[in-house]
């Protein structure tokens, strides 16, 4: 893991510094500042039109999809010589925020089409399939990535399980067989696949009969036998759906690298996307504030600004503390995974910091999507206008995955330094 | 200390409750989900729930209504909203106005709006205040702003009065037949020496209603707005004193409650309903479905869960009901705003707590859960609640 992690930052162009430093590089500046500047003058002027707000109909607007990708935003953290900024954890942080507080949708869609390009193309090919995959991802600003690896009816959750070893499960039911070709036919349904409706490229997890492990292949979305059906109304940052593998026949040379699961594996554990939708999360308080102050500058009670009235001046101050604190916890979870030498000589506690930032952020962020929402009085329960989107959006962090209870768990194994059995009991 | 109900009051529950999940909560979730706002009513539910006295709860028996006491109230009010609250404001929000009629209306405007009110199923009551300009204004004047607050300007002409200016957000505008407008008669006065109180007809000439606000909760709920351009309202729907507005219902002090106390009850009752669908559901929920093949209740962190939202309702219960019986004993007390405060937290924690028991499925948020939490939310916009807060901590002091 750690290998890897000094492989993609010897390409690294914007960087932080070794050291706890939270004074961003003037390239980290610049590419949040640009950012910012997207959001403001593009992004928002369509994405917060009140046709768009509606919670259950948020097409994507693909035009500033592809601006956003001009900008680079789609191979952030891509390495360098691959094309991409190879922007480490925490600018890929900062500039998720700002495209959150433009749309969390988005910016979801973009952290993580980032993110797994950095796992994809930086180590998981060969040369031969980089040859192939990069230039089609490259190239092709409508190409986002998908991981499909859930599987319907699947419960990945601890509750039970707590401290206590999981039952073995044979949870993948995708299987990729031979074909008379010497490719693969595959066979299966995924489910509440992130980046599905939009992906040009989908790596999936299938069993290969004969074989202990699961292998991933990437296929192009537009492989015949392969069909995606968005899910509606889903709880969930930016598009997401079933894709469902029909007798779809791709070549052999699409199967990835045995360590290929590892990979995808140890990212997990790394905290970093936890880490990006903690991002996202801060972005979508973040905007709920900017909005409410704005509000409360401008709304006219009590003979003077509501501002200026103790009891909404608190009331924007508890949501300007729970921010920064926000902020602080998810560049620290950011920076750790830049570091993991920092967890090596203990500057860091061995606690699931990630996990941590995403239990304080999602609870802190809906009660300030709430506070601002407050500030706007009757109107602030109103669908055309952006704070209802926000207060949504809020509730879909707190609960659309796993939720806080599930993350407690988790962090509690972690302080008394449970250890899962690999392999569990499959007979008792 | 006695808590039993009488038998009447557990007639009352026990219609309200068969009412609620016959009839109410098989359209609840099929009414939140209409995108438009205007179609989400049903004037439906609206004649079967008349026809059982649910429009007309608060009317004294003497004008045709069931004059029922504030317990009964109450406890009908938390039965229907157990099915849903929109619906069940929707039908309380004419005893809010009913009870200003019998106490502030003289004789003949009881004879001119009562009766029709209580013939017509379909005839539901709203009152405007709410203004673009004038939210918190009219709940809290600023002592150094004597201009703040609504401004609404009505004007004598003869006979008549000539209303001009628009008011939003009103409850039940529009579907309503009968409207209290509160609008300025003196504009150099501060707002409560210079504000008096009309009724007005739905068909008064120069008085229509603009579009429907489209909420994120209560979506069955219709508010909207009120445009008023030389609208023609006779000197007879005067109520009260002119320029007198603020000292309606007759009693001044914390009314027992002859209209805008009896809002505070309603609201918390209101939510009690929400919070004993909350625990209900969570619950059965807890206790139907597996994960990691043991039932959900099985885990101490839900037990938990449960347990608060069950502890917070049932003290809200508590609550409510000493409210409407101190109302019933026309006992003079804050307790109502307090309670209506204490039910914003409680309504709240509750539909977020049974929210987090349910979770996603797939990725897939049940409508149920999300309904609940939205209709909550109303309650943090309603009048202003940190207004209501400190208007309440001002009546105690």
């Amino acid at each position: 893991m750690a290998e890897n992690k000094n492989r993609y930052s010897g390409n690294v162009k914007v960087q932080g510094s070794i050291m706890y430093n939270l004074h961003l590089t003037a390239e980290q500046l610049e590419i949040r500042d640009m950012v910012r500047d997207f959001v403001t003058h593009e992004l928002k002027p369509v994405v917060l039109k009140a046709d768009r707000l509606d919670v259950g109909d948020r097409s994507l607007p693909m035009a500033l999809l592809d601006k956003a990708s001009q900008l680079g935003l789609r191979t952030l953290s891509l390495a360098e010589d691959h094309g991409g900024a190879g922007a480490d954890q925490l600018t890929c942080c900062t500039v998720t925020e700002e495209l959150a507080a433009g749309d969390a949708g988005i910016a979801a869609t973009f952290a993580e089409t980032s993110r797994l390009a950095k796992i994809l193309f930086g180590g998981a090919m060969t040369d031969a399939q980089h040859a192939r995959f990069l230039p089609l991802f490259a190239e092709n600003d409508r190409c986002h990535l998908a991981l499909a690896n859930h599987e319907p009816g699947n419960d990945e959750s601890l509750g039970v399980n707590y401290h206590r070893p999981v039952p073995a499960a044979d949870d993948i039911k995708t299987v990729a067989a031979r074909s008379d070709d010497g490719g693969w036919i595959v066979n299966g349904v995924k489910d509440c696949v992130a980046n599905a409706p939009v992906a040009g490229l989908i790596a999936v997890a299938a069993k290969i009969p004969g074989q202990a492990d699961a292998g991933i292949l990437v296929i192009q979305t537009d492989t015949p036998g392969l069909s995606v059906r968005a899910h509606e109304g889903a709880w969930h940052h930016g598009p997401c759906g079933e894709v469902t593998f029909k007798n779809c026949r791709v070549p052999a040379a699409n199967l990835l690298g045995g360590e290929t699961a590892e990979l995808l594996a140890a990212d997990e554990r790394s905290g970093r996307g936890n880490a990006l939708m903690q991002a996202v999360n801060l972005g979508i308080g973040r905007a709920a504030y900017e909005a409410a102050i704005d509000y409360a500058k401008l709304r006219v009670q009590g003979g003077r600004p509501i501002a200026e009235h103790q009891a909404i001046g608190t009331k924007l101050a508890d949501i300007a503390v729970k921010l920064e604190v926000a902020r602080a916890a998810v560049w620290r979870a950011a920076w750790a995974c830049d570091h993991p030498e920092a967890y090596a000589d203990r500057s860091l506690s061995d606690l699931p910091l990630q996990t941590i930032a995403q239990v304080f952020t999602r609870q802190a962020m809906l009660e300030a999507a709430k506070d601002a929402a407050e500030v706007f009085g009757a109107m602030g329960v109103m669908r055309d206008i952006p704070m209802q989107k926000y207060a949504h959006d809020a509730r879909v962090s707190l609960h659309g995955s796993d939720s806080n209870r599930e993350a407690k768990l988790r962090i509690a194994e972690a302080l008394l330094g449970y250890r899962r059995p690999a392999l569990a009991i499959a007979a008792e | 200390m006695d808590f039993a109900l009488s038998n009447e009051q557990r007639d009352w529950q026990i219609t309200a409750r068969k009412f609620a999940d016959e009839e109410i909560r098989p359209i609840s979730l099929a009414r939140d989900a209409i995108p438009t706002a205007r179609e989400t009513f049903d004037w439906e539910i609206v004649k079967k729930g008349s026809k059982l006295g649910f429009r007309t709860l608060a009317v004294p028996k003497e004008y045709g209504g069931h004059g029922t006491d504030f317990v009964t109230q109450a406890l009908v009010m938390a039965e229907l909203a157990r099915a849903d609250s929109a619906i069940s404001k929707t039908f309380s929000q004419n005893w809010k106005w009913s009870h200003l009629i019998s106490h502030a209306c003289t004789d003949e405007q009881k004879d001119r709006f009562l009766r029709p009110f209580v013939a017509d199923d379909t005839f539901l009551l709203g009152k405007g205040i709410s203004e673009p300009s004038a939210g918190s204004d009219n709940r809290l004047p600023p002592a150094d702003d004597p201009k703040a607050g609504l401004k609404l300007r009505a004007e004598r002409k003869g006979d008549e009065w000539i209303l001009n200016g628009e008011k939003c957000f009103i409850a039940n505008a529009p579907v309503g037949k009968l409207f209290f407008i509160d609008a300025r008669t003196d504009p150099s006065a501060p707002l409560k020496q210079g504000t008096t109180m009309f009724l007005v007809p739905r068909d008064t000439p120069g008085f229509r209603i603009g579009k429907v606000f489209n909420k994120s909760g209560w979506r069955f709920y219709q508010n909207g707005e009120m445009i008023f351009e030389n609208a023609r309202v006779p000197h007879a729907n005067v109520v009260g004193q002119i320029n007198g507005a603020t000292r309606k219902a007759g009693g001044g002090g914390d009314d027992t409650t002859g209209g805008d106390i009896f809002g505070d009850l309603e609201l918390c009752a209101n939510a009690l309903g929400i919070c004993d669908d909350a625990c209900q559901v969570a619950m059965r929920h807890a206790r139907a479905v597996k994960q990691g093949g043991r039932y959900l209740f099985e885990q101490q962190i839900v037990q938990l869960q449960i347990n608060k939202m069950y502890m917070l309702t049932e003290a809200l219960r508590s609550f409510v009901l000493r409210v409407a019986w101190e109302h019933d004993m026309k006992v003079r007390s804050c307790n109502a705003g307090l309670a209506m405060n204490f039910s914003t937290d409680v309504v709240q924690q509750v539909t977020e707590l049974y929210m987090d028991v349910r979770g996603v499925e797939g990725c897939v948020m049940d409508h149920h859960s999300d309904k609940l939490v939205r209709d909550s939310f109303i309650w943090s916009h309603l009048a202003g609640d940190t207004v209501q807060r400190m208007k309440v901590a001002r009546r105690l002091s």
